[in-house]
């Protein structure tokens, strides 16, 4: 099975975090087994060798045969059989394992008396046993002393690979131990990582539009320089943004008074032919510059001056508007309706659209109405609607379509895109709807009581 | 200061007189501007800054004084306030589109009425008319001191900014004929207005040539007025005579 990485740096650090403690439980656990039976051997070994002298001391004292063989079997316990014989239990010419020898040698050392002695010791299942019994002594660690008189002393007992338990109450601890850690490890990793979403999130939402403070540069020293930079970059990029529009917006402001100036020097003018058409003219020229100028501010300025309107109202003055120019437009729905927003620009918006709808359809017709707290108004005409796959791309800046592109229908492109930026600087969201026939704009924003 | 011009063949009205203050630091603009309105009968004197307008202001009287806001050194805000401070003259300020605050701070700062830079030069001369037309007919005091703020009901009109507040505290939008109306009702509450005298009275403010009728624009003020509140008749229809403000307006200045 291949297991996935995890993706957040939580997750990574998790995962490093866990191995390490796993790798730390199970070597801490192998050391301390490891030292656990090295005492357990040597204690055992060591108790072995003084019984093993002591037994063979009494048994020597003893003189009676009966009395030493059951003199043996009293000092028999659970971990050390004792048997007197007149013979050797095991085999003196086994050749003993290196285990076995090693074995000796140590019991040797640790107890003087048995230096010098013979002794004959080995496994049964090596071939060691000198009896016929190898089943009862199966596992079994036999070791014979002589006595003075030629009689053997046999000891037997559980083969020296000591088994125990595991201690599961150790295992236990370690457990919850490590996932107490794991886990603290894990809220702490949380806190330290909380500075890098709030970065992520900050990139994520960058909008030249909405004046946003700069995040704050907290954290570790990595993730407080990133933020720093981002801070750096986000500002130079409204800068230089800000300077563009500057300029354009400076441009654009000023054509309005040479275009003042024309329109009262044709004012002047005798011919009225000609008069109306370079009025025509200007008036184009102004609604290009209106236009411009009004993208530009459409999502920074729009929210000077937020209030509580009714929405109906608003469109009910663009309607009336548009009915005293002879213009179909119709206003249906509900009566009221609340939302939180700037007059003027919110004006703007509407007014773009219903241009849109009168500019590509006969006439527009308009309703509103309310919809799980928000407040729906849909802007239809009875136009021949977009191409589906130029139903997104038309809200973009210049984006006009091919078949607008003549003089009735043209304009700069900017209708729409200012509508939704309109739109959007008040939290709402817009969308156009083929409605065959037709096209439908829907302005979705908050309600408010 | 510009030459005078008077151009004869111009289509001029019986009360196309007066003096205009133009104030404007476009000198091709001041000397267009004031061309035209000559050829329609006014006197025109243009000024270029601040300064210059003080000193016009002291050394003649005027009728109307034209504003534009973007001005070198003192702004045109600041020459409305001044002048506001002082006398009642009638006051257009000239603004580009995009600059809302401005009109808004033009409106608060006392101005009558604004035209937005590229104007169009006969609904300019419609505004200049109307303006002074309205200022002979309320026959203005010295009094500095206007309302602001009127009420009537549980709704507010606020006389500066322009903008209506219902009961809901929700800004309801109004046309500027609608506006203007719903002004001329609230300063004659209790009276009967016939068609003819609120055409009078109101037109003054409604120099838009595509205005419906008086009584298409008192069915829309009424429809936005009366359909927040449970059937408050504030304009009533008098049987053959017109209409009536029913209810009681407080005037209020801060």
């Amino acid at each position: 099975m291949m297991l996935r990485m995890p993706q957040t740096v939580l997750g990574r650090a998790g995962a490093v975090l866990l191995g390490a403690l796993m790798a730390l439980v199970i070597i801490g656990y192998w050391a301390f087994r490891q030292g656990i039976e090295d005492v357990a051997v040597s204690l055992r070994e060591r108790t072995l060798a003084e019984r093993l002298v002591s037994i063979q001391r009494t048994i020597q004292s003893i003189a009676a045969d009966d009395e030493r063989d059951r003199t043996a079997h009293g000092l028999s316990s659970t971990s050390l059989e004792v048997h007197w014989s007149k013979i050797s239990l095991v085999l003196g010419n086994a050749n003993p394992k290196p285990e076995a020898s090693a074995l000796e040698s140590r019991i040797r050392i640790l107890q003087p008396d048995l230096k010098e002695q013979q002794m004959r010791i080995g496994f049964a299942d090596d071939g060691a046993l000198g009896t016929g019994a190898t089943q009862a002594y199966a596992h079994m660690l036999l070791i014979s002393l002589p006595l003075h008189d030629g009689t053997w002393v046999n000891f037997a007992t559980p083969a020296v690979g000591i088994t125990y338990h595991l201690p599961y109450h150790i295992l236990l601890t370690t457990l919850v131990v490590g996932c107490g850690i794991a886990l603290l490890a894990m809220v702490l990793l949380h806190r330290v990582t909380q500075p890098l979403r709030v970065l992520a999130t900050a990139a994520e939402r960058f909008d030249l539009n909405s004046m946003e403070k700069p995040i704050a540069e907290f954290g570790p020293l990595e993730v407080r320089r990133a933020a720093h930079s981002f801070n750096a970059m986000s500002s130079r990029i409204r800068t230089l943004v800000a300077e563009r529009t500057q300029a354009l917006a400076a441009v654009s402001h000023d054509f309005r008074t040479p275009i003042t100036r024309l329109r009262l020097r044709t004012e002047m003018m005798d011919d009225s032919e000609l008069r109306s058409v370079i009025d025509q003219d200007l008036g184009e020229m102004t609604a290009m510059i209106d236009a411009t100028l009004d993208y530009l501010s459409a999502g920074s300025n729009s929210l000077n001056r937020p209030r509580k309107i009714d929405i109906v109202a608003l469109l009910s003055t663009i309607v009336n508007a548009e009915k005293d120019l002879g213009r179909p437009v119709e206003l249906f729905g509900l009566p009221h309706a609340y939302v939180f927003g700037d007059v003027v620009s919110l004006k703007r918006a509407f007014s773009n659209l219903i241009e849109n709808a009168l500019k590509f359809g006969t006439s527009a017709r308009l309703t509103v109405c309310n919809a799980q707290a928000q407040t729906k108004i849909t802007i239809s005409d009875d136009g021949p609607g977009i191409p589906e796959p130029d139903i997104e791309r038309v809200m973009e800046p210049f984006v006009r379509l091919e078949t607008s592109r003549n003089r009735s229908t043209g304009g700069v492109g900017l209708g729409l895109s200012i509508a939704r930026s309109i739109v959007l600087s008040h939290g709402g969201s817009i969308r156009l709807v083929n409605t065959f026939p037709g096209l439908s704009a829907e302005v979705t924003m908050q309600s408010i009581n | 200061m510009d030459e005078n011009f008077s151009e004869p063949g111009a289509e001029r009205r019986r009360e196309d007189y007066g003096r205009i203050l133009l104030v404007d630091d476009d000198a091709q603009l001041r000397l267009l501007v004031a061309r035209f309105l000559e050829r329609y009968g006014f006197l025109v004197t243009s000024v270029e800054d601040g300064t210059n307008t003080r000193e016009a202001l002291e050394r003649g009287s005027f009728d109307l004084v034209i504003l534009d806001v973007m001005l070198p050194g003192v702004t045109g805000i600041e020459i409305c306030r001044e002048l506001r401070a002082t006398s009642n003259l009638p006051i257009i300020m000239l603004t580009a589109r995009s600059d809302e605050i401005t009109r808004v701070a033009g409106l608060e700062g006392g101005a009558d009425d604004y035209v937005t830079k590229p104007f169009n030069p006969r609904e300019f001369l419609a505004r200049v008319r109307s303006l002074l037309r309205r200022a002979r007919l309320t026959n203005r005091t010295t009094n500095a001191t206007q309302p602001n703020r009127a009420t009537f009901g549980r709704w507010s009109l606020d006389l500066l900014r322009r903008e209506l507040i219902s009961p809901e505290g929700a800004l309801i939008d109004l046309s500027t004929g609608e506006y203007d109306l719903l002004v001329v009702f609230v300063e004659h509450a209790h009276k009967v207005l016939s068609r003819d005298a609120l055409m009078e009275l109101a037109k003054a403010r409604m120099p838009d040539p595509f205005d419906r009728t008086i009584d298409v624009q008192i069915s829309r003020l009424r429809k936005k007025l009366e359909l927040n509140a449970e059937r408050d008749q504030f304009i009533k229809t008098v049987r053959g005579t017109g209409y009536m403000f029913a209810v009681p307006v407080t005037f209020e200045s801060a």
